[in-house]
């Protein structure tokens, strides 16, 4: 069968390149917007996921996990008497200010552990060894932290709060949310440093035991704790994510990017599939006197939409996936899924075909008898 | 007229434009036999092209009667006539109206598709008409490729794929110099003969009465004479 749509569509070839590069545009713009937000949001719930803790025990309405809010530190007892709990330690997540060689002072996020080997915390070391962190005043520093805090070694020390720490070895890919790099130290280091934190904790990690039911020790746990949260390690993630999703209007930007995406979109699309049948309105008209019907050239119309649409995403879609190496050389994280290319994917036949609707509603008027029209 | 492929009776048509209502048709009668050429000739605004347009079943009468291929076709909707269309009648223009992104051949093929043929045998009958016209050796050429004689080859072609009874042309000579013009006259008389197809020509070109059976005068709307040939007509 003759494609008069795949033929009309590649005999102007100019007008087909501005349609694909068109969506492509705005396919490239939805996908790397989109991963890049996600690799935001991947960064504010790292270290929940990595830990291997099923349920965490926050102060009541804490906001997320960067956020922490101190409780004492005894409510970690009362976690290891409830059954079904095979572990509970204490957890101490602070912003502490580091001081740099060169005089300045810059912001650090504090995670502090006595047993950090149990907790899978920090889980890629590229240097030393966490056990290293019961040797004194020694820290474990994240790579992260060269764009911030400048070059670092093993073997140097930094001070912070006042206190001179030796790095004993390095992570990676411990940075929170807000860039800010993640610092590992001992447990009782961290609560010599600030008053607020002696005697008190800001987390309590909870290991249940295999079998026990998460939702009957996390209501126990609520009971025995009335004054914090207990939070399954999913909800955790999702309530930290939604934070800052919703309060910082991260996630109503990331919506007028998407809108914006789609509206570019769309507007190339309806205007290049418009103005080309108006152009072949003659073509049309003869499909039409030679006994095609309206769905005939609504078929044509929409077999060019879905071509440009799956020409359009399979170029956004390289563009997009090639940049993402680019990128993270700059250290910005587009994360992309193969879930959320097909949403795309999917999202880019609906925008294409929803702009030939234009066209499908100029073509519906025409009066076949224009054929004898000189 | 057990010959009758196409018969208008008492047709007319009117516009509506603004407040005005135009009667561009007062009653037309006539018919065209199988085998035979038909000239319809008539100054610009004669109405010509809306007879022609009725015929085709483009247009529908305000009132009177159109019979194609022994089918009645009433006021029906527009689903009826584009049956009609598709099944009985082959259309030919005089700007050709070929689709320029298609070669020869798939122009005929994509007509046959619109009509319902699919596939090879599309392919096969496409060849069959463009051999036909002549034009064989042209089948992968784009319009924009062939002269203006060859493309209303293209577009007879087309018109006659899927063997209509009724082939309509719209001032087909039109565009093209005289000894291309010539030929394809002598084609319409050619397929009218040898296919017992029924050919109505509009036209200005007094050179089409040469190939006309009969040469029928329109002007305001009415038929003002009729000959067998062209001096009867002339007169």
């Amino acid at each position: 069968m003759v494609s008069l749509a795949r033929k009309n569509l590649f005999h102007d070839r100019l007008r087909f390149v501005i349609t694909v590069a068109g969506v492509a545009f705005a396919v490239t713009l939805v996908l790397v917007q989109v991963g890049l937000f996600m690799g935001l949001l991947d960064k504010s719930t790292v270290t929940i996921r990595h830990a291997s803790a099923d349920l965490w025990i926050t102060s009541r309405n804490t906001p997320n996990v960067d956020f922490a809010r101190t409780f004492p530190e005894t409510a970690v007892l009362r976690a290891r008497s409830v059954p079904g709990v095979v572990r509970a330690d204490n957890l101490i997540v602070a912003f502490m200010n580091l001081q740099l060689p060169n005089g300045a002072a810059e912001g650090t996020l504090v995670y502090a552990l006595e047993d950090f080997g149990a907790w899978n915390l920090p889980w890629t070391v590229t240097h030393g060894s966490p056990q290293d962190l019961k040797r004194g005043y020694a820290i474990l520093m994240d790579r992260s932290a060269e764009r911030r805090y400048g070059p670092f070694a093993v073997g140097e020390q930094r001070e912070i709060l006042g206190r001179r720490f030796r790095i004993v070895g390095a992570t990676a890919e411990a940075a929170s949310f807000t860039t800010t790099p993640i610092v590992f130290m001992d447990y009782r280091n961290a609560q010599e440093l600030q008053e607020q934190l002696r005697g008190n904790t800001t987390y309590v990690l909870v290991k249940l035991a295999p079998g026990a039911d998460a939702a009957t020790v996390q209501s126990e746990l609520r009971r025995r704790l009335p004054y914090n949260d207990v939070l399954t390690r999913d909800e955790w993630a999702r309530q930290s994510r939604d934070y800052w999703v919703k309060s910082t209007g991260l996630g109503m930007s990331m919506g007028v990017t998407v809108f914006l995406g789609i509206l570019v979109g769309i507007v190339i699309v309806a205007q290049t599939l418009y103005t080309s049948a108006v152009e072949h309105i003659k073509e049309f008209g003869t499909v039409k006197a030679i006994g095609g019907s309206n769905l005939d050239i609504y078929r044509i119309l929409g077999e060019q939409a879905l071509v440009a649409a799956v020409l359009g995403f399979a170029l956004g879609a390289l563009f997009s996936y090639v940049a993402r190496p680019l990128m993270a050389g700059i250290h910005l994280n587009v994360l992309l899924s193969p879930g959320f290319s097909a949403v795309v994917f999917v999202g880019t036949l609906l925008m294409c075909l929803g702009a030939a609707l234009f066209s499908f509603r100029r073509v519906a008027t025409i009066d076949p008898a224009l054929v004898f029209r000189t | 007229m057990n010959n009758t492929v196409l018969a208008v009776t008492n047709v007319t048509k009117v516009f509506d434009e603004g407040r005005e209502r135009v009667h561009v048709l007062k009653g037309i009668t006539m018919d065209v036999a199988a085998g035979e050429v038909v000239a319809l000739e008539g100054p610009s605004g004669s109405g010509k092209t809306t007879l022609l347009s009725i015929m085709g079943c483009i247009l529908t009468p305000s009132s009177g009667e159109l019979h194609v291929a022994g089918v009645h076709v009433r006021r029906a909707d527009e689903a009826a006539l584009r049956e009609v269309r598709r099944r009985s009648i082959g259309l030919v223009f005089q700007q050709y109206n070929l689709f320029p992104a298609l070669s020869a051949l798939e122009n005929v093929e994509y007509s046959l598709n619109v009509r319902g043929t699919r596939g090879r045998a599309a392919q096969d009958e496409a060849r069959r008409v463009l051999d036909r016209v002549g034009l064989g050796d042209r089948a992968g050429f784009l319009p924009r490729d062939l002269s203006g004689g060859q493309k209303q080859r293209v577009a007879i072609a087309r018109a006659l794929a899927g063997s209509p009874p009724v082939l309509l042309a719209d001032e087909p000579t039109a565009n093209l110099d005289t000894a291309v013009g010539a030929q394809i006259l002598d084609l319409f008389q050619e397929l009218a003969a040898s296919e017992r197809r029924g050919v109505l020509v509009v036209t200005h070109d007094p050179k089409v009465r040469r190939i006309a059976s009969r040469v029928v005068g329109i002007r305001d709307g009415l038929l003002v004479g009729e000959g067998t040939n062209a001096e009867e007509a002339a007169a």
